[in-house]
């Protein structure tokens, strides 16, 4: 037994004298995850927040919150003798004073900006593929918090340099402060300590961005990520895969080096943004002043939905007996996100009650275009969100390719209204006639090429059935056979309700009438049940 | 470990052609149950009623790696591991050795070739680690069961039984004193961060503050760096940023304006704003009515006003009107007059408070 | 010392591997910082007189089918009179003029003619029309001032409208303030000097000349001398290029890895 070994058994043995752990780890290290590669997106986000904690705190070593005046005297020529904030100088220290500090910076904000993009990307992965629906539907409620949080310590972060660019920001936040009706002026004077800009707003500021909202970011994650391990992950039906297994590859070692190995690319992936792509160049937007701006101020890209809705919203104010309701900002800024995050994060019991009627548990993933109102759903609120994104870059977009900004803004205000609809119904017609063409597969095979004459004379090009495990992708009995009611996995199903949860709804609409998607005999004989290993009841009550 | 077995991938595969004869109807999968159950075991691996874990395929590689191929993967997994040397060094070369100060040449590669060498270094390691995964460990399938979520009835009887039982002891039912009086310590305490919450403000003169500017009677309008405006300085077509010259005058955020110079009869105001003109010069707050930013984009031909925010856009000759964007208001104006120096002063401050809409605004 | 140069040696093997990786980098666009090129210095002509004449030759050619015979201006064309020879220099070194197709606002275009000819009739308008005058026909000369001091003003003046690197913006009805970098001395020093088309004007008594030759030269410095420290500018637009590449290069790589690592070998 070489010392090595010889160590570490002597370790494991006296940790577990002390916390009788080796039945945790062991379990912990044999757990099964599923290999997809779409189950990794979320993996992006925690590995940019880890990042974001690694280079926040070599930042924060450097960088001043306050707003006491200076004269700058670094080595950044231009602003040379130029009276300042101490947090702008601090900026500017670390960007041009402390070595390395540049690409520590450009990686805290390339990381931000994907930490945000990847959330969201994750988010679409679990919306389309149905993974928020019982039991996980509390996981995704933390997850539209993760996400609104997320945004929110990007916004303070944004400000903290105190330049040009950020302290338009706050002058914006504080505007849309002062339109919430009564207690607005309240509210922002509670925030900034006084009238803007007041001289409280950067120590705020940064306490939020680098204490409460990253400890509050700290704990969703660790609820998040425990309850993914509790809960188990879900996965796409497959030969095998039933609701009431996992099947993939263990923790320790092939997801663990993998994962592992992932941290280190996403974050390979950064330094090289951080050291070949400029992002907020401060020095050149000059110190924050009030009566200064800059064209083409905005907001960085996960605010520019409100930029945009801000932009597009008619100018509808109102007087009301010496008060005064400023729907043109209240709307955009304050209710329409309210409203959004709000419908997202109910989202898994407006389907189970309203769309789907299916309120069962479910560890099998669904394919998009197998759920259409959903997807349906999906796409149209995407296509009015990145209508307004648009409407937040139309300043540039004009610049750019030389069209009236005026125009611009009068096409997305009608494309933000009638957009959604038109996304909405071709996402479903397109989802349907996808699963017709899925439905042919399956019950015609691949066409093969080969002709074939019948002893009638008729020609008949041959088929080629599907492989098994494509046949078990393209349908959803597996799936639906076994949902567990009530979570006990008690198959308690009514035969008639089974197949496809929309299938009563898109009759005729894309598919001849009368033609279920999968009739009773046919799932009867799947006899799905029995592919499990752990025999437990799947198979329908005869 | 069993070699010559075909996979179950592989007899998955080999399937449909077993079928082709039956005409490949409407049968879905027929996927027999027991391509699952007959799992392969590993006799060194621990008993199954300790890892809780069956395997749909064998251990092992999907197949057999021959020793050269073996050798070649093992190369490649360390010939990553070790670029993540050549980006340390390199980092660290140009980390220590390279120009960073902003003030001396090529100082512009200096971030990027660290940005280069730092993401050989994590690339080397990172894709070392997922190409050893990928090529020369296991290609397992572990299949592991679902514990349920719920908990049997039996338990939840039981759960609720003790909380019953609980509040049973706590006797809380047949106490309402008690009850009510905890409710209102609870409540009260509650509150206790309230005043806590208010000390974060300071209050005073809250809409005072809000609705006035530095902008007083006789007040001279100057730069930015200072320097009052005297009338003839502007050319017709130009445009000042203008600030009060009071203390700190140039950074009180509610009142920075702008100075337009127009001719006269470009200019149509109508009533009071006419007269709060002088000779073409009209001053406008420069704080836009809809979020506060700096309405400074100035078109000298067609005098629109533009807010580079959100595109509110305001007519300068016609009293800084809202023509386009989500502004609701015009932009305030300053009543102007020019002193004995021949300077600009202001008559009072702007005819309504500047910046965003407030609900007590009116 | 030995080992200083091989260090330097070495540091210029890696400079030149890093200029291959940062061209090859899809990274945005690594914009070169080298413009149009400057116009050549010409000395006054000695004889001011023979420039005027010159400049009317060119001026008849050239201009006074749409600006009138006496620059009393057209249908075609406004009248110059008192636009002053910085307006010449402006629109003609610029090749607004002479114009092409009737636009919103006069683009940008290959000029038409030598700076010579521009001076020319420049000299040929001041002389009959009159207005403001550029103080030196030398582009060195308009660019000699204060750095920090230019750079003040221009935040104060310029980037509402030419943003805060000089790339342009948009204004209202599809005009645009156009970006800086090919603006030789001249011609930004003429720009406010005689505020075309939507630009405001700023007169001497607004801005002196030396806080337009300040002006002047943080422009130049800004979009000709200045490096970009932290790599590729990315157009300096602002943060919405920086949402474009965090999400088609970084989001895209990111995704792009998830499948290799999902991929089976």
């Amino acid at each position: 037994m070489s010392v090595v070994q010889k160590g570490a058994d002597g370790l494991g043995r006296g940790i577990d004298d002390r916390l009788g752990s080796s039945n945790f780890v062991r379990r912990s290290l044999n757990k099964v995850f599923p290999d997809h590669w779409s189950f990794m997106l979320g993996e992006i986000a925690l590995y940019s927040f880890i990042i974001l904690l690694l280079t926040g705190t070599y930042l924060a070593l450097f960088y001043t919150p306050s707003l006491s005046e200076v004269v700058y005297d670094g080595s950044y020529i231009p602003l040379k003798g130029v009276t300042m904030s101490e947090a702008y100088a601090s900026t500017l220290h670390i960007s041009f004073d402390v070595r390395g500090g540049l690409i520590m910076r450009q990686i805290h904000h390339w990381a931000a900006l994907l930490f945000v993009a990847s959330i969201a990307v994750h988010l679409m992965r679990v919306f389309f593929t149905g993974a928020f629906r019982k039991p996980r539907e509390i996981n995704w409620v933390i997850g539209v918090g993760l996400l609104v949080m997320a945004i929110l310590e990007g916004f303070a972060g944004y400000s903290l340099p105190d330049d040009l660019l950020s302290g338009t920001g706050a002058r914006i936040a504080s505007g849309i402060m002062l339109s919430i009706p009564v207690v607005g002026s309240w509210a922002a004077f509670l925030l900034l300590g006084g009238e803007y800009p007041g001289t409280e707003l950067l120590d705020r500021l940064y306490i939020a961005h680098v204490f409460i909202v990253p400890l509050a970011i700290l704990g969703l994650i660790t609820v998040h990520m425990m309850m993914i391990w509790y809960q188990k992950h879900t996965q796409f039906p497959g030969p095998g895969r039933t609701e009431h297994n996992v099947v993939g590859s263990r923790l320790y070692p092939v997801y663990a080096a993998k994962a592992g190995g992932f941290f280190f690319l996403v974050f390979g992936v950064l330094a090289l943004l951080g050291g070949l792509a400029q992002i907020n160049p401060v020095w050149l937007y000059g110190p924050y002043d009030a009566s200064q701006v800059s064209a083409g101020s905005q907001p960085d890209w996960y605010i520019g939905f409100l930029d945009g809705s801000t932009r597009l919203m008619p100018n509808w104010e109102f007087y009301l007996g010496g008060y005064t309701l400023s729907l043109n900002v209240l709307l955009p800024t304050v209710v329409m996100p309210g409203l959004i995050f709000t419908a997202m994060a109910l989202y898994p019991w407006i389907e189970a009650h309203f769309i789907t009627k299916d309120k069962r548990a479910h560890n099998l993933l669904d394919r998009p275009r197998d759920v259409p109102t959903r997807t349906a759903i999906g796409v149209a609120s995407l296509t009015f969100y990145i209508v307004l994104l648009i409407g937040g870059g139309n300043d540039v977009i004009a610049s750019i390719f030389n069209i009236s900004i005026n125009q611009i803004s009068w096409v997305l205000r009608i494309l933000c209204i009638v957009g959604p609809p038109i996304a909405f119904v071709i996402t479903k017609r397109i989802c349907l006639s996808l699963q017709k063409s899925d439905e042919h597969l399956l019950h015609h095979g691949i066409e093969s090429g080969t002709i074939r004459r019948l002893p009638t004379g008729e020609f008949v090009e041959e088929t080629v059935p599907l492989p098994a495990q494509y046949r078990l992708n393209l349908t959803r009995v597996a799936g639906d056979h076994e949902a567990i009611e009530g979570g006990h996995g008690d198959p308690g199903y009514d035969l008639e309700a089974v197949g496809h949860a929309e299938a009563p709804r898109s009759k005729g609409f894309f598919r001849p009438k009368g033609v279920s998607r999968v009739d009773p005999e046919q799932a009867e004989r799947t006899e799905v049940g029995a592919l499990e290993p752990s025999g437990k009841p799947g198979s329908p009550p005869q | 470990m069993s070699d010559n077995e075909p996979s179950i991938r592989e007899r998955l595969a080999s399937r449909p052609t077993d079928e082709a004869n039956s005409g490949g109807d409407s049968r879905v999968s027929d996927v027999s149950a027991s391509d699952f159950q007959q799992t392969h075991t590993d006799p060194s691996a621990p008993q199954e009623h300790l890892t809780g874990l069956q395997f749909a395929e064998p251990l092992g590689p999907p197949r057999e790696l021959t020793p050269a191929e073996s050798k070649s993967a093992e190369r490649k997994v360390s010939a990553l591991f070790l670029l993540s040397v050549v980006g340390v060094v390199g980092f660290v070369l140009v980390y220590a050795f390279g120009e960073e100060t902003y003030d001396q040449p090529n100082n512009w590669l200096y971030t990027p070739l660290l940005g280069v060498f730092m993401a050989l270094a994590l690339f080397g390691v990172g894709a070392g680690a997922v190409l050893w995964a990928k090529l020369l460990m296991p290609h397992e399938e572990a299949v592991q069961e679902r514990h349920d979520l719920a908990s049997s009835a039996e338990e939840r009887a039981a759960t609720a039984t003790a909380l019953k039982e609980g509040l049973a002891q706590a006797n809380l039912g047949r106490r309402p004193m008690l009850l009510g009086s905890l409710a209102l310590g609870g409540g009260a305490l509650a509150l206790l961060p309230v005043p806590f919450l208010f000390g974060l403000g300071r209050f005073q003169n809250k809409e005072i503050k809000l609705g006035t500017t530095g902008w007083r009677e006789g007040v001279r309008l100057i730069r930015q760096n200072g320097t009052p405006v005297r009338l003839g300085d502007l050319d017709v077509g130009a445009v000042e940023s203008v600030f009060p010259d009071v203390d700190h005058g140039t950074k009180l955020a509610d009142s920075p304006a702008l100075l337009i110079r127009m001719s006269p009869e470009e200019l149509r105001l109508e009533g009071e704003a006419a007269e709060w003109t002088y000779e073409g010069h009209v001053v406008y707050s420069s704080v836009c009515t809809h979020l506060g930013c700096p309405v400074k984009l100035y078109e000298q031909q067609t005098h629109n006003l533009f807010c580079p925010c959100h595109q509110s856009t305001f007519d300068a000759a016609h009293g800084a009107k809202v023509i386009f964007g989500p502004a609701a208001r015009p932009l305030p104006q300053l009543a102007i007059s020019v002193d004995e120096d021949g300077y600009f002063v202001a008559q009072g401050d702007f005819s309504e408070p500047t910046g965003p809409s407030y609900w007590e605004r009116g | 010392m030995n080992s200083t140069a091989t260090v330097r040696k070495r540091r210029k093997q890696l400079s030149s591997y890093a200029v291959v990786l940062l061209a090859l980098s899809l990274v945005g666009t690594l914009y070169t910082a080298f413009g149009a090129p400057e116009g050549q210095a010409q000395d006054a002509p000695a004889n001011q007189s023979m420039a005027v004449k010159e400049g009317r030759e060119l001026y008849l050619t050239g201009c006074s089918t749409c600006h009138g015979l006496n620059l009393e201006g057209g249908s075609g064309g406004p009248s110059l009179i008192g636009v002053g020879a910085s307006s010449v220099v402006f629109q003609m070194e610029s090749g607004r003029m002479p114009l092409a197709a009737g636009t919103q606002q006069a683009p940008r275009k290959p000029v038409k003619y030598e700076i010579s000819e521009i001076d020319q009739i420049a000299a040929y308008i001041q002389a009959n029309g009159g207005g403001p005058e550029l103080p030196s026909a030398d582009n060195a000369d308009l660019a000699d001032g204060d750095l920090q001091l230019g750079g003040a003003l221009f935040r104060t003046n310029c980037a509402s409208c030419h943003n805060f690197a000089g790339s342009g913006g948009a204004l209202t009805y599809g005009k645009y303030a156009p970006e800086l970098k090919s603006a030789s001395a001249r011609v930004i020093y003429a720009a406010m000097q005689s505020g075309p088309e939507s630009m405001p004007r700023y007169g001497d008594n607004q801005l002196t000349p030396e806080e337009k030759r300040a002006i002047t030269r943080y422009v130049r410095y800004l979009t000709q001398e200045a490096d970009n420290p932290g790599g590729a500018g990315l157009g300096r637009y602002g943060p919405i290029s920086e949402g474009l590449v965090a999400w088609v290069v970084g989001i895209t790589a990111l995704v792009g890895l998830t499948l290799w690592i999902g991929a089976r070998a």
